[in-house]
């Protein structure tokens, strides 16, 4: 990777002996949609904040465009933060929050007047400039608190789950507009969510964390078609996750059959966990299935049909489907050979990648 | 539902009329004609003109004022930096006990507080007078302070502090431009609360004043044991308009922070029209 904007080296951090970051290593590069996804508790909050300048690792080191930056406190570095409450201030209005950056810097008043109004209308509310902060609607706010941050012109932008207090409608919208905002700015978004669905929407990479390490890294297409472990798979996405067994290169066992599929380099007979996502299974008559199931139940969720059923091996089987069928039946299921994405267990990411590129060329 | 409303109302204009009934009797005679409240004979001022010549009466209004305004300040300024220290103490037990002592003096009995800074003063060979009542009255005043103060620290968001720091504050441009905007009501209700518990304190200011300084309250206590004049009553019922007016001026006041706001803001339009 040529030249991250930040790079973690090494870094842990303990609450009174209770670690919360493990031996964190990451780059970022600058000009990308980041986003640290993770269950509460992960520890993707504790990067953001450590990158804010808000908390301090306890060991390992952080460097910004090379240079160490983990000693620099938060008001010296040229990073902003939006915040899961806005954290507007009330005792001023629209204009005045925007500009107290500006002000701090010393900035001629005209040039604070002629930034005010640059960021209103990158978030499109120019005219609000005189409004109270107390006047404003929960999706006006975010949108005062982003003008807020880049009227201050960072080199990184990072957002702590900013659009959980949104309604649905409402956080699609902004969802589509941080994304726009952050090409047009170029800046690096360094955004937090627990939110997968929100995390492939909007990221060009995503860091998945759990428990204090991030377990994958990569595009949204990455992490959804080759999650790397059970957890992964779980928390991106609906998965029907069934432990088999590797054959040999390209062929694998689970349900008493042997399956056709495109993962490799594994040893024979090694124990392993086959995905195959809901969407990627299609019902059909019982003869032509690759596997036979019968129906459990079956939900309408307005795009499609959510039908969970069993195999004879009583494993749970979630199918994705636009059409309808029985509840009680028995029916087939057909998939292609690379709808099956093997993991095994306990395999880091380096050797995941390294086993990948050996045979993805 | 209706009657039971009536009965409420009732209830409510009774208790008022027992509160505010000896203030109106006491109100009522000081513009008696006679020397007593026995019986009134008759329409007259000329207990108000007494008041206002004599001339102690009204140096110790003064004086009594003059405290209260003065105490309320200092007590203002200790009392909300100590709410932001009490407030920024990490550790649990050690704000807990800070709370404690603060609020053990607010329900100690003022004759003990009073008895204590006779102690002390003497102790210390202090002259009792302006000073030694000054000092008391701002150390009974600082818990109040404290305890109006640090509800509305406690009110503000911490990421708000965050945010400021994020946008490039010191320490000391969060406080001032973050912080101390923000608790204004708390502090400007515990001005107005010290200002009036200095005002009508008789039990420690009895114990601390010395020869030849005096407040209101002393001072009407030691000519009631004389026997009643009816100056007292004219001179209650001009504190009770004052403090009449002192609550509509607290409303008023808080009324015009809001109003002050947004006359700022058009202020602030006014330039960025040209």
């Amino acid at each position: 990777m040529a030249n991250p904007i930040i790079e973690f080296k090494n870094i842990s951090k303990k609450y009174d002996d209770n670690p919360v970051l493990k031996k964190i290593d990451f780059e970022i590069e600058s000009g990308k949609f980041y986003t640290l996804l993770g269950p509460s508790g992960s520890g993707k909050t504790t990067i953001l904040r450590m990158i804010a300048g808000f908390e301090d690792p306890t060991s390992g080191e952080i460097e910004f465009e090379g240079h160490r930056i983990d000693l620099t406190p938060a008001n010296q570095r040229p990073i902003n933060t939006i915040f899961q409450d806005y954290a507007l201030f009330p005792h001023l209005n629209v204009s005045q929050n925007i500009a107290f950056g500006l002000e701090l810097k010393k900035m001629n008043k005209a040039d604070i007047k002629a930034k005010v109004a640059e960021s209103l209308r990158m978030v499109q509310l120019s005219g609000y400039e005189n409004r109270e902060i107390t006047a404003l609607s929960g999706g006006q706010k975010q949108r005062i608190a982003i003008a807020r941050a880049i009227a201050n012109e960072p080199k990184v932008l990072l957002l702590d789950e900013p659009l959980s207090a949104l309604d649905h409608k409402l956080r699609k919208e902004m969802q589509v507009e941080l994304r726009a905002l952050q090409q047009r700015l170029g800046i690096t978004f360094i955004f937090v969510t627990h939110d997968q669905e929100e995390a492939l929407a909007l990221s060009d990479q995503i860091f998945v964390m759990n428990d204090g390490r991030i377990l994958q890294s990569g595009t949204p297409v990455d992490i959804y078609d080759e999650p790397i472990n059970h957890f992964v798979a779980d928390f991106i996405g609906e998965s029907n996750i069934i432990p088999g067994t590797m054959t040999a290169d390209y062929l694998v066992h689970f349900d008493h059959k042997d399956f056709e599929c495109v993962d490799a380099g594994m040893r024979a007979d090694e124990p392993v966990e086959i995905v195959i996502r809901p969407e990627d299974l299609d019902i059909t008559d019982l003869d032509h299935g690759k596997l036979q199931v019968t129906v459990d139940s079956q939900l309408f969720r307005g795009v499609d049909y959510q039908i969970t059923g069993h195999d004879s091996d009583n494993h749970e089987w979630t199918i994705n489907s636009i059409h309808q069928t029985t509840v009680g039946a028995n029916v087939g299921l057909i998939f292609d050979p690379e709808d099956i994405h093997i993991m095994r267990f306990g395999e880091d990411e380096e050797t995941f990648d390294a086993r990948l590129d050996s045979y993805e060329e | 539902m209706k009657s039971k409303l009536k009965l409420s109302n009732l209830y409510l204009t009774l208790v008022f009329v027992i509160i505010y009934l000896p203030i109106a009797y006491l109100i009522f005679y000081s513009f008696n004609t006679g020397d007593t409240m026995d019986r009134f004979t008759g329409f007259s001022m000329k207990h108000y003109a007494t008041l206002l010549s004599d001339t102690r009466m009204i140096s110790i209004v003064l004086n009594t004022v003059v405290i209260a305004l003065l105490s309320a300040l200092l007590a203002t300024v200790i009392g909300t930096l100590g709410a932001l220290w009490i407030n920024q103490l990490k550790q649990r037990t050690m704000k807990n006990a800070v709370l404690s002592v603060n609020n053990v003096l607010m329900v100690s009995p003022d004759v003990i507080i009073g008895a204590s800074f006779l102690i002390l003063f003497s102790f210390l060979g202090f002259k009792l007078g302006f000073t030694s009542v000054l000092l008391s009255h701002i150390a009974f005043s600082i818990p109040i302070v404290v305890l109006m103060v640090l509800p509305k620290i406690n009110e503000m968001p911490k990421t708000m502090l965050d945010a400021a720091y994020d946008l490039g504050a010191t320490k000391w441009q969060t406080l001032s431009r973050v912080i101390l905007p923000s608790i204004t009501p708390g502090i400007f209700a515990g001005y107005f609360m010290a200002f009036t518990y200095s005002l009508d304190d008789f039990a420690v200011t009895f114990f601390v004043t010395g020869n030849g300084f005096s407040t209101l309250s002393i001072e009407i206590y030691s000519r009631a044991r004389q026997g009643v004049d009816l100056e007292v009553n004219a001179l209650s019922t001009l504190m009770f308009l004052v403090s009449l007016l002192l609550v509509v001026g607290y409303y008023l006041l808080e009324k015009y922070g809001h109003t002050r706001k947004i006359n700022r803001n058009k202020m602030m339009k006014g330039p960025n029209a040209q």
